[in-house]
Formats: C-alpha cells, structure tokens, sequence
C-alpha cells in the first residue's frame, strides 16, 4: 500500500484541524475573535465524518500501517512517522472525534464572552489534533510527540484563567508530574530504539511475539506502566488531576475525562504485546488499579466540590480500566474507556450548566440543591449518565461494567472483593452527588431558586452525551469486533505484514453476560445507592457534612498523599536554592572570584621588596654582580 | 718584598678598602656617607689596576685608571649637585626619604 | 573555488572597518554587510550542498615559517554554524536598531562575526587558534562597554576566564606541532597531517590540556562560572551572540580537533567527561530553578541543553553525532530568542528580574506567544527543534553508557521546573508592588519580523528534521565508532 492508497479521510484527519488554527490563529484572533470557533466547529464536523468513515473502513477489513516519511535518520538510526488505522484506534478514535466536537459546540455557548475566547478555542483544537495524532501513531517516538503535546495543551488550557493564583500552581502541578511520567515514557522509547532497533509498534510486536529474548523489555515495561500511571493518574500519579479542575469545564470535560487521561490506558493497550509478555507486569497493573479505583472511589464520596467528585470518579474509573488490562482483558478496558468518555463527560458538562447558572466557574454541594425542579434537562442528563456510571442495567455502563467485574470474579480473591467495592462506592459518590444536588435541601445548602436551565447551545449536547451513555451498551459488539481486528486480524499497509494474520496477546472478546457477576454488582451499586440515600436524605436533621478534626484533614489531603508529594516539591526547591544559591555564587564562583584577592595579596607580598629604599636596591646590585661575576670568573 | 707578596697586600687592603666602602654605600643613610663610600671603591680599584698595570706591563690598565679617575669625579661633581638639591628643596640629605620607586 | 572561503571571513571585517568610520550612520552600514555575509553564507551552504565531498577547500600561499599555512576549508558541520552566525548577526544588527549606541558597537558585533566565521572554516591550527582569540576582543568591547551596571567585572572575567582556558589548549598545539617535527622532521601546522601518535607518552597531557580548552568555552561544570556573569552585563544582543554561537565553539574544537586527533583518549575519557557532562544538565537546571533574574536564569539553562549536546557528541554514535551537532544549531535558534525577548523587555523597562513583572500576558499578548514558544522549544517540546537534538543524543549516550543516558534524561524533567515557572512569574501573576510591566508594550513590527523567521524555524527544524540531519551527516561520519 503506497500513500496514495490512503483513505481521503485520514489526510481529512489532520488536514482539517490544521487549516483550522492556521485560518483561526492568523485571520480570526486578529479580526474577528468571537467567530474563532467558526472554523474549529466546521472542522470538528469534518473530523467526526473522517473518523466514522475510517471506522466503517477498519470494521469492513481495511485497517492499515503505513510509513509516510522518514522524520530523522543519521546512519543506522532511523525513526520514520507514518499513519496506523486499526480497530482499537479508530474506535477510541471515533469516540473522541464525537464526544469532542459535542464538547466543542459546548464550549462556543459557555465560553463567550471570555475575554481569552480565541485563545481557548485554538489550545482546545490543538489537543483536538494532538489527540487525534495519538491515536493515530504508527511508533512510539510519534506517540511521545503528541502525548508531550498533550501534556502542554493540557498545562495551557489548565491554567486557562491564569490570574488565579490556584489555576497557575494547579497547570504547573499537572505539566509536571505528566512530565515526570514522560521520563518514564521517554527513557522506554529510549530503550526500545536500542533493544528493538526500531519504534515502529508492529515490528516490535513482531520480535517480541517470535520469542527472541529480550533482556530490556522488564525495564521498558515497568516505564511503560509509570508513564501510564502519570497521563492515566493512577497511584502515585494521580493528585494532579483533581487540581486540574481550575480549568474551565469544557477542559475538563474533554481533557480530564474522556481523551487525554485514557491516553495512559491506550499506551498500554498499544504496547500491550510488550507488557503481557513481562512474567509479573500485568498483575501488577491490575492491582495499582484496582486500588487507585477503590482508593479514589472512597475518597470521591467525601468530596463537596462537584467537579471534584467526577475527578476523583475519573480516577476510579481509569483504575477500573487498568484493572481490566491487567487481567489481560484488552476489549474490557477499550469498551470501559469508550463508555466512560460517554457518561463523564456528560456528567461534566451537567455540572459546568449548574456553575454556569449560578455565574461561577465551579460549585460546591453547598451551594445547589433541590435543583430538579429549575434544572429539568440537566437533571434528565444527569440522571442517565449517572445510572450508567453505576452500572444499573440496561445502561451503557452496566455492560462495560460488567465486562470487568467478570474477569475480577473469574480472577478471585482480593481483586474480586475490591471490584465488587469499586461498585458499590461509585454508586455511593454519584447517588450522594445526585442527591445533593437535585433533590431536597440539606442542612448547609443554598437551594438557589433563581437558577434556570442552561441555553440550548449548552444543554443539547449534554443530552446528546447522556443518551450516548444510555445507549452505550448497543456498542457492545462494534467495540469487541474492532478490538478483535487489532489484535487477531490482518493489518494492510506494511510491507512486513503483508498475510501475516495476528495472534497478539491479550483477550479481545467481552465476556457474555454472567448472571451470578451481573447480579452480585447490580446488588452492590444498589447498596452503594440505599447508602448514599441514607446519609443524604433519608434523615432530614443528620448533618452530611463531615465534621473538622482528623477526618476532615484526612479526606482533604487524600490519607496524606498531597502532603507527601508537596513535601517532596519543596526538597527539590531547596535543592535547587542551596545549589544555586550556596554551592554556585558562594562556593564555585566564590572560588574564581577569589583568584582576585589572591592574586592582588601575592602582588602586594612581592612588592615588599621594592619599598623605593635606596640601600635595598644597592644591596641587590651588590648581590647580584657578585654572583655574575663568580659565574663569568668560574 | 717580592712581587707576590706586594701582589697579596696590595689585593688585601684594596679589596679590604673596596668591601669597606660597599659597606659604607649600602648601610648607611646619608646620602654624602654613601657618595664617600662610592669614591672609597672606586679609589680601591684605581689603586689595584695601577699595581696589576705595573706587575703585567700593560698600558691599557693605565688608561683604564685615567677614566675611571675622570668617571669619579665627574660622579662626584654630579652627586654633590643632588645632594645639594635635596638640602635645598627642603629635604635632608637622607636615603629614606628617597621612595619615589615604591611599589 | 578559491575565493569564496576567505569572502565569507573578511567580508564581515571589511564591514566592521567601514562602520568604524560611519559615525552615527555606522548601523546602515552593519546591515547592508550582515545581510550580505547572510546571502554569501547561504549561497555557499547551497551549492556546497550539492558537491560530493561537501567540502569546499581552500589553500591559499606557500607555507610560511614553522609550516603555518593559510588554509581554509568548510563541511556541512561548518557551513551550518556560519550560517547560524550569519542569521543571528543579522538579527542582532535589527534587534539594535533603536539603541543610541556609538560606531564602535555595530564595528565589534561585524568584527566578532567575522572572527568566528574564520574559527568555523580554519583549517589550519594556528590560525584557528589565531580566530580563536580574536573573537574575545570584541566581546570584551561589546561587554565591557555596552553592557549593564556590572559590566566591566563581568567582561574582564569573562576575558581572563576564556583566554586561561585557551592558554592551555595553545600549549597542546604547540606541543603537538613540535613532537610531530621531532619524529617526522616536517613542520606543520595542518589538522589533516598531524598526528597524536607522536606524542607518545605526552598524548594524555595534550589531550586534556585541549579539551580543558574547549570546556571552558562550552561551558562544562565546574569551569562555568564566567557565564552567568557574562550573560547577564552584556546588551541583549552580546547575549544572543554569546549564548548562540560562541558557546558553540567549544564543541566545534572537540568535534573539530579534540576527537579526530585522539579517538582512543576520548573514548577512555568518556566517563569522566560524559560525566561531567550529565553533571552539567542537572547542576545548570538546578541552578537556573533559583535564579530571580531572567537572563541569569536563561544563562544557566544554556549550560543544562550544552550537556545534552556534549553527551551526543561524546557517545561517538551516529545519531548521537548528528544530533547532537543539530542541537547546537537549535540551542543558537532558541537561546537566541529568548535572549531577544528579554532584551526587548530590558529596553523598555530597565529591569529584569522575575518579580519586578507580572501580568504581560494581558499587556503583550505577541511577546507571550513567542516567548512561550521559545521556551517549549527549549525545554524540549516534541514537534519543535529541541525534541530533536535532545532525543538523538540520549540515544546515542544510552548506546555509549547507559547511566550518562538516565541522569540526561533526569535533566530533561527538570527543564521544566525551571522555564514554567519563570515563564508564570512574569506573564502570568498578577503584579507585585513595584512592577514596571506597565512600561512593556507590546512587540513592534521589525521585532516580531524577527521572532518570526526564528520560530518558523524552529518549528521546521522540529518537524522535519531529517533534511538537515542527512546534510549534517557527512562531516560527522569519520568520528562514529
């Protein structure tokens, strides 16, 4: 297959959004501002027609990886960039194509009137086309330019209302300990360029699944994970994300929700061949999941900041999804991950229409309930996507779910009990949300009265996003036959590849519906539920707030997590002042300023001898001519 | 008394005149002290070059004796003047007021 | 093809002579010859482009006594830093154009472009270390003169720092020169013909007393302490000069001198020196994390990227070379800028401390962009030049030691802990008491001309890197292992 060959819709891919900020950055921010996201939304359009085109392509059995040009070579070394349309990344691809220009269309409606309008659109469609790279890479050196790029457009859009002092410290929190996974990332393309002589992935699968011993894969593998760990905000990683949410909703709608943070989860799922076949590696993934996810969902449900929780939900989630890589169940964690971009970002957005309406950039449960009645379209929204999040049947969440809670069950053991605990808890944070919110007032909320429903611009695609969440589950087979392809399949393009059907490892089928695990987590969500109605509603005079003292210090820092880690930032502060400060200006410098003083005290000792007395200067005449004299005479 | 012998004595008392008038130069203060010394020397030499022109019949020697005579009183007349320049701008006579060369 | 070398070194002193004499008219004259010296710079690099050998020699006269010869000649890898030269020449010459500054100062800035336009083609040793010294005078001039309140300390350290640096390398030369005449009888100067294996037992001594040389201009740990001071006095453009091409000699003479005359030394030394190296990435970020002053702070970071470039280059592995050579291109784009940006800044306000700003984002929305392009580009953005550079030379330090790759690769995380939060302090926070942001306007039209051509440079560079790394390629061949 030559780039000829190449589907009009893949070039579309790129080509859109690149006409877009080039056409907005120079004609629109100049002369026109407010109709920036004119040609964003235009190619947004073009973007999701593209994406759903590739995906009926890859479903019918044109998938491909092909080389476009080679980026940079010097001797043996080469690193080309190319294009891989397969089944795993075109339906993430398709997923975040939707849910982003739905969020973008959002974005037109909440954010006019900013005065950084057209500086949010272009950053916006930037990580747009950053995503869209992603997840369209053909090699790892590919995959970390737009994951860096991810990571700036991330910090930019985080940091977006910069003359908060919060929203600065919170886009530096996130660039860096996305960049500290980087390294992670970076030193594993590193390696890879000298184990495997090549980053392109399916070469690498390829030696890695012949057998050829590798004695660097652990190493690539365990920085694989950390890297993922960081973008995925799974522990230690995650105490960045809950920050993030400084930014503006739709940010963290798209960004933190259904695209940027599941681009952890899709490193691993494209690096998957290389890890699963790291004796160890999996399980170990699976745990960190399963408690970030059980850890997360705990701590969700003492949250008050809306959008706190849904991060915190988010976290969980991607715990959940990791959890399902780990016990080798790729089609779990994609379907999970395509789902979970439906309902979070739904959620999201509910939230940013309740903010909206009380004109603030955030709100707490303190300063909402009873909002079902002025909210209608919200609240239907919301409902949807949180029975989906819970996994109540017949949801689009209760099926991808369930995927997961099945290989937990067949799994056994601790796991199994924790993501039956998962269940319940995410039940009881977005019941406890839903609750608060919607329904009858609460000691210590404001129960505003004058709030009305969002503007259509902003409560369409909320809805949209909710029905998705609902009807998510009609996605079930699309979703396994894409993953299917991905790995079992026959991938077009590389000269290599040509009639080599796939046999990578990991398990592209979703598991048929198990009625003892379907039935055991319905049973959990609804206790996570009944206990969620308990603690909010069910006694009128029982304070939900959790009182000061120790507890409240504990939820705050997350069991002393963020205490630890801001401990840890200023010891690289003070490293860096006692460097630059003691041992630079006062030590190194110190040294060669001091060749000044030095030089000037041995000038002013030789310069003792000539005081300008006539009788020292004879005796040095004396003295001298003697010694000539015995030397000429001799 | 042989010719060596007189050679010995005469090397013996000029040398001796010779060192005594570099000790005089160079220890001692007063600028008219030092000039004396200078004369001393250079009288010792004089004295040592006419006894070595007779002992090895060489003429030369002897016109060495005449300009070193014309040197030292010509230095003589000129190191007078200075020191009298320097009694005469207010300054004694004294080497150690002489630290224009310091540093 | 005789003429065209010694053009491209004496048409920018010819330059420097006709500013002496302009008087107040001298900075027409600056850029009618820095644009000139551009063009012949990038008409050479074009045809010599196409040559087979990518060399374009030049032997001028017999030779003169002790076997100097006059001898030019010019590689991709010289051509490339010439070209650099030139653009940044020019840029300086139009970034200036608003300063009240007498003939002198655009005659140092011709004087110093041609200086080490004569480094870059030198062929024969005592001419490039006769180049090598002749470029300290004008920056000396354009320090100790037109540079801040400090300047005069700042521009003799620099000057006694540099030139005992090179004292040494001239002993190396010499005693190089005469060991080969004592065993071959021939004296000679050429780089082509001398030989380190005369040297015998006396190589080790040679060699160290060339790289000590060399480090010092680089700068490496420990013998950088000259360039914060001197980064900091000079005038914006003495920066840009200083940061974005002399900094470069240094690993020009290890490509150059150091590493085709004593291969097996260099590869021996490659702990000590790579270590010093990786030392240099991480002691320069942590210092610039402390630094209150802008250009301090960009003056450190300098040191950082340089260690990435010594590391490439000392892995002696093909991308390693050729990445590490483009970074040397790259860090003269980017460090360039950012030195711009702040000495636009500087003109306006008269201050460059982090706290003495805040808030100009909202005032200087361009300045912002490009600064914050920059500084991406610096850190190592992926898309942009740094990427490039950064990312082969890991690899071929990874190839080479493995450690020295790791403690890179620390430097690389921590790159950003110093750039974003200076880039917040001034663009981002509010205004402290006593801010003078009110004082910065925005960017002009010749000043955002400038900034342009760099960006779009950089983002060249950082997309589609492979035609100037194949270019590169050749001269940097003879040194992989």
């Amino acid at each position: 297959m030559t780039a000829a060959q190449v589907p009009l819709a893949a070039w579309l891919l790129f080509a859109a959004p690149v006409a877009a900020l080039l056409f907005g950055f120079f004609v629109m921010r100049r002369f026109k501002p407010e109709w920036t996201h004119l040609p964003i939304l235009a190619s947004c359009l073009v973007v999701t027609g593209a994406a759903f085109w590739l995906a009926a392509d890859v479903y019918t059995g044109h998938s491909f990886d092909l080389n476009l040009f080679r980026w940079a070579g010097a001797g043996a070394f080469g690193v080309d960039f190319g294009l891989r349309i397969d089944g795993p990344g075109v339906a993430v691809l398709a997923m975040v194509a939707f849910v982003g220009s739905l969020i973008h269309l959002y974005a037109a409606g909440y954010m006019k009137g900013d005065a950084g309008f057209a500086r949010f659109f272009l950053v916006f469609h930037l990580f747009y086309l950053a995503m869209i790279g992603l997840l369209t890479s053909n090699n790892y050196v590919q995959l970390y330019l737009f994951w860096e790029l991810v990571g700036v457009c991330s910090y930019l859009l985080v940091g977006f209302w910069y003359k908060k002092e919060s929203a600065r410290k919170a886009a530096l929190k996130a660039f860096m300990v996305n960049r500290i996974g980087d390294f992670g990332l970076l030193l594993a393309v590193l390696l890879i360029t000298l184990q495997f002589k090549v980053t392109h992935f399916h070469l690498a699968y390829l030696k890695v699944v012949s057998g050829a011993p590798l004695d660097l894969l652990p190493l690539i593998g365990v920085c694989l994970v950390w890297a993922a760990c960081a973008k995925s905000a799974q522990f230690p990683l995650y105490f960045w994300l809950p920050d993030a949410m400084e930014g503006p909703t739709p940010t963290s709608a798209l960004m933190h929700a259904a695209t940027m943070v599941t681009a952890g989860v899709f490193l691993l799922v494209r690096s998957w061949p290389l890890i699963a076949a790291v004796p160890g590696l999996p399980h170990a993934i699976a745990w960190i999941g399963a408690f970030t996810a059980l850890f997360a969902a705990i701590v969700a449900g003492t949250k008050k900041d809306l959008k706190r929780i849904l991060a915190y939900s988010t976290v969980s989630h991607l715990g959940l999804m990791m959890l399902a890589l780990g016990l080798d169940q790729v089609g779990a964690a994609i379907f999970h991950l395509i789902v979970h971009g439906f309902f979070k970002a739904a959620l999201f957005l509910c939230a940013g229409n309740i903010a909206h309406g009380l004109h603030q950039s955030t709100a707490n449960v303190d300063d909402v309930g009873g909002l079902q009645k002025s909210m209608r379209l919200t609240y239907l929204s919301f409902g949807l996507a949180a029975l989906s999040l819970a996994g109540i049947f017949p949801m689009g969440g209760f099926f991808s779910k369930d995927a997961i809670l099945d290989a937990a069950w067949h799994h056994g053991g601790a796991m199994a009990v924790m993501a039956m605990l998962v269940a319940a808890g995410s039940a009881f944070y977005i019941f406890r949300m839903l609750f608060l919110t919607f329904y009858g007032a609460r000691p210590g909320q404001k129960c505003p009265s004058d709030i009305h429903e969002a503007e259509p611009i902003l409560g369409i695609p909320v809805l949209f996003l909710a029905l998705g969440a609902a009807a998510a589950g009609l996605l079930k087979g699309p979703i396994e036959r894409f993953v299917v392809i991905g790995f079992r399949g026959l991938p077009g393009g590389l000269p290599e590849l040509q009639s080599v059907v796939l046999n990578l490892p990991g398990e592209p089928l979703l598991p048929a519906l198990n009625p003892v695990v379907a039935g055991l987590g319905t049973l959990m969500a609804l206790l996570g539920a009944l206990a969620a109605w308990r603690v909010t509603m069910s006694d009128p005079g029982f304070d939900w707030r959790w009182r000061g003292g120790f507890a409240e210090a504990m939820f705050e820092s997350d069991f002393g997590w963020k205490t630890a880690m801001g401990r840890c930032a200023s010891a690289v502060s003070w490293t860096a002042r006692f460097v630059g400060r003691v041992l630079d200006k006062r030590g190194l410098d110190g040294l060669i300023e001091g060749t000044n003083g030095f030089a000037r005290a041995a000038g002013a000792a030789v310069a003792r001898s000539a005081q300008g007395r006539v009788n020292d200067y004879l005796w040095w005449m004396g003295i001298g001519t003697a010694v000539l004299l015995g030397r000429v005479l001799r | 008394m042989t010719a060596l012998n007189l050679t010995a004595v005469v090397w013996g008392v000029t040398g001796a005149l010779f060192f005594f008038g570099l000790a005089i130069v160079t220890l001692r203060r007063q600028l008219l002290a030092m000039l004396l010394g200078l004369e001393l020397m250079l009288a010792a030499v004089n004295v040592s070059l006419v006894h070595h022109a007779g002992i090895f019949n060489d003429a030369e020697a002897l016109a060495v004796v005449a300009l070193v005579i014309a040197v030292a009183a010509a230095e003589a007349v000129v190191g007078l003047s200075l020191i009298l320049r320097m009694r005469r701008g207010g300054r004694g006579a004294d080497a150690a007021l002489l630290t224009e060369l310091q540093g | 093809m005789s003429m065209p070398l010694t053009l491209l070194w004496t048409l920018p002193l010819l330059g420097a002579v006709v500013c002496a004499f302009m008087g107040k008219r001298a900075k027409y004259a600056a850029l009618a010859f820095s644009a000139a010296f551009l063009g012949a710079a990038l008409a050479i690099t074009w045809v010599a482009r196409s040559t087979a050998a990518l060399a374009v020699v030049t032997e001028l006269g017999p030779v003169w006594a002790y076997g100097i010869s006059y001898r030019l000649s010019a590689d991709s890898l010289s051509l490339g830093l010439i070209a650099l030269t030139a653009l940044l020449n020019l840029i300086c010459v139009a970034s200036s154009w608003k300063l009240d500054v007498s003939a002198g100062y655009w005659a140092c800035f011709m004087a110093l472009a041609s200086a080490l336009t004569g480094v870059f083609l030198a062929r024969d040793l005592f001419f490039f270390y006769v180049f090598w010294e002749a470029t300290l005078i004008p920056m000396f001039f354009i320090i100790g003169l037109w540079g801040s309140s400090n300047r005069m300390h700042a521009a003799l350290k620099f000057f006694l720092f540099t030139f005992s640096g090179s004292v040494f390398m001239l002993l190396a030369l010499l005693a190089l020169v005469s060991a080969h005449h004592r065993v071959t009888g021939v004296w000679t100067w050429d780089l082509a013909l001398l030989d380190s294996t005369t040297l015998g037992a006396a190589a080790p001594l040679v060699f160290w007393g060339l790289v000590l040389g060399f480090a010092v201009k680089i700068p490496m740990v420990p013998l950088h302490t000259w360039l914060p001071d001197a980064h900091t006095e000079a005038p914006a453009a003495g920066s840009v000069m200083l940061a974005g091409i002399m900094l470069k000699m240094g690993v020009y003479g290890l490509l150059r001198i150091a590493l085709p005359l004593f291969p097996v030394l260099s590869w021996e030394a490659l702990p000590i020196l790579g270590g010093l190296a990786a030392l240099s990435t991480i002691y320069g970020a942590f210092c610039a994390m402390a630094q209150t002053d802008l250009k301090r702070m960009i003056a450190y970071s300098s040191i950082a990227h340089l260690g990435f470039c010594l590391l490439g280059v000392l892995s002696r592995t093909s991308q390693g070379l050729v990445g590490g050579s483009l970074q040397l291109l790259n860090h003269g784009l980017t460090t360039g800028a950012l030195f711009l940006m702040v000495g636009f800044i500087y003109e306006r306000a008269h201050k460059r401390g982090l706290a003495d700003f805040g808030d100009l984002a909202s005032r200087a929305p361009y300045l912002a962009f490009f600064f914050g392009f920059s500084t991406l580009a610096s850190i190592g953005l992926p898309g942009l030049n740094g990427f490039v550079g950064e990312f082969m030379s890991l690899s071929g330090a990874l190839a080479a030691l493995p450690v020295l790759a790791f403690l890179g690769l620390v430097g690389v995380t921590l790159a950003a802990a110093y750039a974003l939060p200076a880039f917040q302090a001034v663009f981002w926070a509010p205004e402290g008491p006593g801010s003078v942001s009110a004082k910065v306007t925005d960017l002009d039209f010749r000043e955002r001309g400038v900034l342009w051509t760099l960006s779009a440079l950089m983002l060249w560079i950082g997309l589609a890197p492979n035609a100037w790394l194949a270019w590169l390629e050749p001269s940097l061949r003879g040194l992989v292992r």
